[in-house]
């Protein structure tokens, strides 16, 4: 409710013409969504192996939470989850593949920084998995709490940030600790089995990884503190405004139907729900899909076909993978955790 | 809570099944069809699925410290820890029809606790005791927490392999040992907050 004085107000016009102009210009730049049509499968860049994130049977079936996000884009494109061509990439070709074009997806365990973004022109649509820096003891130690662990000896990698991480952590909480480093996972992981540590750091989803390979996994715990940010999420190249709230939306519908209550098994009776969160969600109400170049039932595919952010989660990496990581941060903000997605309407 | 209220009305029906599983069948996979096994004595040794041993783990929240928080769909029982953590106990809760949501406060605690099962469920089931003294074949096991003036309550098992299961009329059933740590944890008057899955 600002009185603009005239100039102000032409100023203002001048701005609105603009955006307009630039709206033009991007949805001009809409292109992807047409080619992957087109094409008649959409191109995901993967990982070359992480079990409960991206990983392929031996059958060649990809599997894993960061799978599901190529195969609910699919669901709300094709109405077909399997439209999908991965492609399995290093952590030095992922960047490159997308800037290229030569994926039409990144969803591959990467960690979102403000360099990337701007270094290989992409955008990072959502965070579908908060990772970070945790530790591993010994259950015997009968300790719970990562401050419990002054005067410690810790088995980390070097060279990573996850040795950087570990100093300035027990230095901020004035705590004492002997750092044993090695040049890579399965050294230290080795030196901390044969008991040479009494703690092992790594991200908290290798840790649960990782303690599955340990002599007897069940004597050792990993404790709920963490450390650092590591949020990973998937990727696209920068310019297609369209294409970005397609995969920024398909994941979001995801964690919606959760918070919901919606789920693969429930979704037709959701389809009949009066509640208003629900009918736009689902579809009975509004054309939200419409609006990013989808169909009113885009969010009703996904959630048919690849299921809700909580059963992708626990299918993947929680209670029914070998992995078994609890949600943590992950969980729901109003369930104990951060995952939260803007509403549908 | 307008939810809750409602059901504060209803505790005359709900007394019939107060407490014990009945033997019924149900419609959830993860329901079980299980009686009440009065004077099993549960093998304390057998160890829960790991997700449902006890726990500290990562959980935000707005409660107070010293707050139970359920949450009936993950059959977690969170006690908070404050500092972005909470102890987490895996429960077993109420079969569908008997899951119910909203805040209570402990109103008393026992050390294992008699059984008097309800008129109505002699009825029913007339092969169960019309009293049970506590002791280690108690359905109830070994130490009851009640919660407001309802007809439910966190209580021990002898059943240990019903953790994870929705079996219950709307009690929290926990594993003896991790019932006898929580009693010892938790005072008469903790605030118990119960979430369920939105219904939509």
């Amino acid at each position: 409710m600002l009185n603009f004085s005239l100039p102000l107000a032409r100023g203002a016009v001048a701005v609105v013409a603009t955006i307009v102009a630039f709206g033009t210009c991007t949805s001009a730049d809409a292109q992807m969504l047409k080619t992957v049509k087109d094409r008649g499968n959409l191109i995901c860049g993967v990982s070359t192996g992480l079990p409960g994130f991206s990983n392929a049977d031996d059958k060649g079936v990809w599997s894993g939470l960061d799978v599901d996000l190529c195969r609910a884009v699919a669901a709300a494109v094709f109405n077909d989850p399997t439209k999908v061509k991965y492609v399995p990439l290093n952590a030095e070709q992922r960047f490159k593949a997308l800037q290229s074009g030569e994926i039409d997806l990144l969803s591959r365990n990467s960690t979102w920084t403000m360099s990337r973004e701007a270094e290989f022109n992409l955008s990072f649509a959502a965070v579908n998995y908060y990772d970070g820096q945790g530790f591993m003891i010994r259950k015997s130690a009968g300790k719970d709490s990562a401050l419990a662990l002054d005067n410690s000896k810790v088995c980390v990698q070097s060279g990573t940030t996850t040795q950087l991480n570990l100093g300035d952590y027990f230095r901020a909480n004035n705590m004492k600790f002997q750092e044993m480093a090695f040049s890579n996972v399965a050294e230290t992981l080795k030196a901390y089995d044969s008991g040479a540590c009494d703690v092992f750091t790594s991200d908290v989803s290798q840790l649960y990884a990782e303690r599955l390979t340990l002599s007897t996994p069940n004597d050792h715990v990993i404790l709920p503190d963490v450390i650092s940010k590591e949020p990973l999420g998937p990727a696209v190249k920068q310019g297609d405004s369209q294409w970005l709230e397609i995969v920024k939306w398909s994941y979001f519908a995801m964690l919606n139907a959760e918070e919901l209550g919606i789920t693969s098994k429930n979704i037709d009776e959701a389809l009949k729900s009066q509640k208003p969160d629900v009918k736009r969600l689902v579809g009975s109400e509004g054309a939200y899909g419409e609006q990013i170049g989808l169909t009113k039932d885009w969010a009703v595919r996904i959630i048919r076909q690849v299921g809700n952010y909580a059963e992708s989660y626990e299918r993947n990496v929680g209670t029914g993978s070998k992995l078994g990581i609890p949600r943590g941060l992950n969980h729901l903000w109003n369930e104990g955790g951060i995952q939260y997605a803007p509403p549908i309407r | 809570m307008l939810r809750f209220r409602r059901l504060l009305w209803m505790p005359l029906l709900a007394v019939m099944f107060i407490v014990l599983p009945t033997a019924q069948g149900f419609s959830q996979s993860e329901d079980m069809n299980i009686g009440d096994e009065p004077g099993r004595v549960p093998d304390e040794s057998v160890q829960l699925p790991p997700q449902f041993q006890r726990q500290m783990v990562l959980y935000r929240t707005t409660e107070p410290p010293g707050t139970i928080i359920v949450h009936t769909s993950e059959r977690f029982l969170y006690l908070v820890q404050g500092n972005g953590r909470a102890i987490r106990y895996g429960v077993r809760v109420g079969r569908e029809g008997f899951q119910w949501q909203g805040l209570l406060k402990i109103t008393r605690k026992a050390e294992w606790p008699d059984w008097t099962p309800p008129p109505e469920m002699i009825q029913r089931q007339p092969y169960l005791p019309r009293f049970m003294a506590g002791g280690p074949g108690n359905p109830l096991g070994a130490r009851a927490m009640y919660l407001g003036t309802t007809v439910y309550r966190i209580h021990g098992t002898n059943q240990p392999d019903t953790i994870g299961k929705a079996v219950s009329s709307g009690c929290f059933g926990m594993v003896n040992a991790d019932i006898i740590d929580l009693y010892g944890r938790v005072p008469v008057g903790t605030k118990v907050v119960v979430k369920q899955r939105p219904s939509i």
